[in-house]
């Protein structure tokens, strides 16, 4: 047990040894998280202008979510990304992951670990602290708030995880991926509130996105740190998060189960 | 002179001609990809229809103005990603040495480069913004006369170049630090999307900088305010004329930049 850990264990080093030689792959994504984050500060404080609060929202909050928000987007964007895999399949390299002794989903997540870990600490980390020292934003008030907030964000991870990693394997059946992705993309950029929160929807759209795993991975976390949700209502989004996390992990294995008996090798 | 631009006008055609045959060779992932990207850009639509539902209007544009804004935006790139989308991918040539192959063949690198690739996956794009900009010009009882539809196509012309003016900057720099592609999908691809909003939205300092060193304001927001008779406190309305001669001025700078990377290249050796 102990052995195994350390064996993912180097996985994470070696992956973050990896990020830190390219270390300027780290720094234009920043800049590019930054520049997102620049442009939906505006929109919001454009469409605030004039109003005192929308729909129970303030500014304030709204722009501490958007904060948020990008932060987290900027850790799971460190991760491998969804074409990256799809390339692996389709060049057949994902075929002597299959001889080595350890199990892949396991071993990317690891993997990732590395990077996000490098990615955190150089990038995140002190940009957002300057940020929100700058800005003041709405923080967790409680101790139980903030452990809840992180709580969350690690379910919300790790759904995220699964679903790219499915999406990802769905290259196994369909070689050509263009169409699957964007549906990933589009899912991912409007269902799961990471840059319009649930509760600015239209109410049956609201419906839709709240019976869909999406919002797990950044609409609950995002607005338990800004305090919009809380009390019995946030044990229910907790506790659906769980409910995803545990469907989402059992598809990507049963994914992965049939995907690893199906190899097909262009060209081998 | 003429004449080898002739032949060069010829080889350009030849060779579009087979970028398109190998496209299509694999139907499939032909019609995905053409839907995919139109698939993308209604996704951002809905966003913004999912915005504007609570609030109404951002900066006194309504969700039908902002889908005309975007859609103009997406045409002109569409245009300019079928001539030069792939040029953010020089780096690739580079690192992996097969630049050289530009150098050594009686046609000029950049035009060569360019003809590599005809990218049909654009008319995703034109399957997007055409049908966006009818439903928001039906939608908005707009009527143009000659005069606007010039400004129209000005902004169509002016828009590509601009836009491919930058795609061709950011693979000139490629030949400084070996980086492009990811370049482009990390900075530009989140700078692009700035103009999907109205301009006036954005600090001053942000306007200054998207209407004379990026001038991603002549490509959609100034021509825009003609065409859907909107005024705007800071810009005069008549700079929406002007998107073509901004983007010829820009375009030729961005390929100076281009040229003078050319000249310092060094092959990646071995």
């Amino acid at each position: 047990m102990i052995g195994t850990l350390k064996m993912y264990g180097v996985f994470t080093r070696k992956s973050f040894q990896r990020a830190a030689a390219y270390r300027f792959d780290a720094w234009t994504r920043i800049l590019g998280n930054v520049i997102t984050l620049f442009l939906w500060g505006f929109i919001w404080y454009a469409l605030y202008r004039g109003k005192g609060s929308v729909g129970n929202v303030s500014f304030h909050s709204m722009l501490s979510y958007i904060l948020i928000s990008q932060a987290l987007q900027g850790i799971h964007g460190a991760g491998t990304p969804l074409w990256e895999i799809q390339e692996r399949v389709r060049t057949g390299d994902i075929a002597i992951e299959l001889l080595k002794p350890y199990d892949y989903p396991l071993r990317m997540l690891f993997t990732d670990f590395g990077s996000i870990f490098f990615y955190f600490l150089t990038a995140v980390l002190p940009l957002y602290t300057a940020i929100f020292l700058i800005i003041s934003p709405i923080m967790p008030t409680t101790f139980s708030q903030g452990v809840l907030f992180i709580l969350s964000a690690t379910l919300g991870y790790f759904i995220r995880y699964c679903i790219e990693l499915t999406f990802g394997l769905f290259t196994f059946w369909l070689v050509e991926t263009g169409g699957v992705e964007d549906i990933f993309y589009f899912s991912i950029s409007l269902f799961s509130g990471s840059v319009v929160p649930l509760w600015f929807f239209p109410n049956w759209l609201e419906h839709v996105a709240l019976y869909l795993p999406f919002q797990g991975i950044y609409f609950v976390p995002n607005s338990i740190f800004v305090g919009q949700l809380s009390g019995q209502a946030l044990l229910i989004a907790l506790f659906t998060q769980v409910v995803w996390l545990a469907v989402c992990y059992a598809l990507l294995r049963y994914v992965w189960a049939r995907a690893s008996m199906k190899i097909v090798i262009q060209g081998g | 002179m003429l004449q080898s631009w002739l032949r060069g006008m010829r080889m350009y055609f030849y060779m579009i001609g087979v970028s398109i045959r190998t496209q299509l060779q694999y139907r499939y992932a032909f019609v995905m990809n053409i839907l995919g990207w139109a698939m993308t850009y209604a996704g951002t639509a809905i966003t913004m229809w999912v915005l504007l539902y609570s609030f109404g209007a951002i900066e006194g544009w309504s969700f039908w103005e902002l889908l005309f804004l975007f859609a103009l935006s997406v045409l002109s790139w569409g245009v300019c990603v079928v001539f030069f989308f792939h040029f953010r991918t020089l780096d690739q040539f580079i690192v992996q040495g097969t630049f050289d192959r530009f150098l050594v063949r009686p046609i000029h690198p950049f035009f060569h480069f360019m003809a590599m690739k005809f990218d049909v996956g654009a008319f995703g794009q034109f399957l997007f913004s055409i049908v966006a900009m009818v439903i928001a010009y039906k939608k908005l009882n707009l009527h143009w006369n000659v005069w606007l539809w010039l400004v129209f196509l000005g902004a169509v012309i002016g828009g590509t170049l601009i836009q491919g003016g930058l795609l061709i900057a950011i693979s000139a720099m490629a030949f400084w630090t070996t980086r492009s592609e990811r370049v482009y999908w990390v900075v530009m691809w989140p700078a692009k999307s700035l103009m999907n909003y109205p301009l006036s939205i954005y600090p001053r300092a942000v306007q200054v900088l998207v209407t004379f060193v990026m001038p991603f304001a002549f490509v959609n927001y100034l021509p825009a305010l003609l065409l859907l008779g909107k005024t705007s406190g800071i810009y005069p309305p008549y700079w929406g004329f002007f998107s073509i001669l901004v983007g010829v001025i820009f375009f030729w700078l961005c390929f100076q930049l281009w040229m003078l990377g050319l000249n310092r290249y060094n092959s990646a050796g071995s």
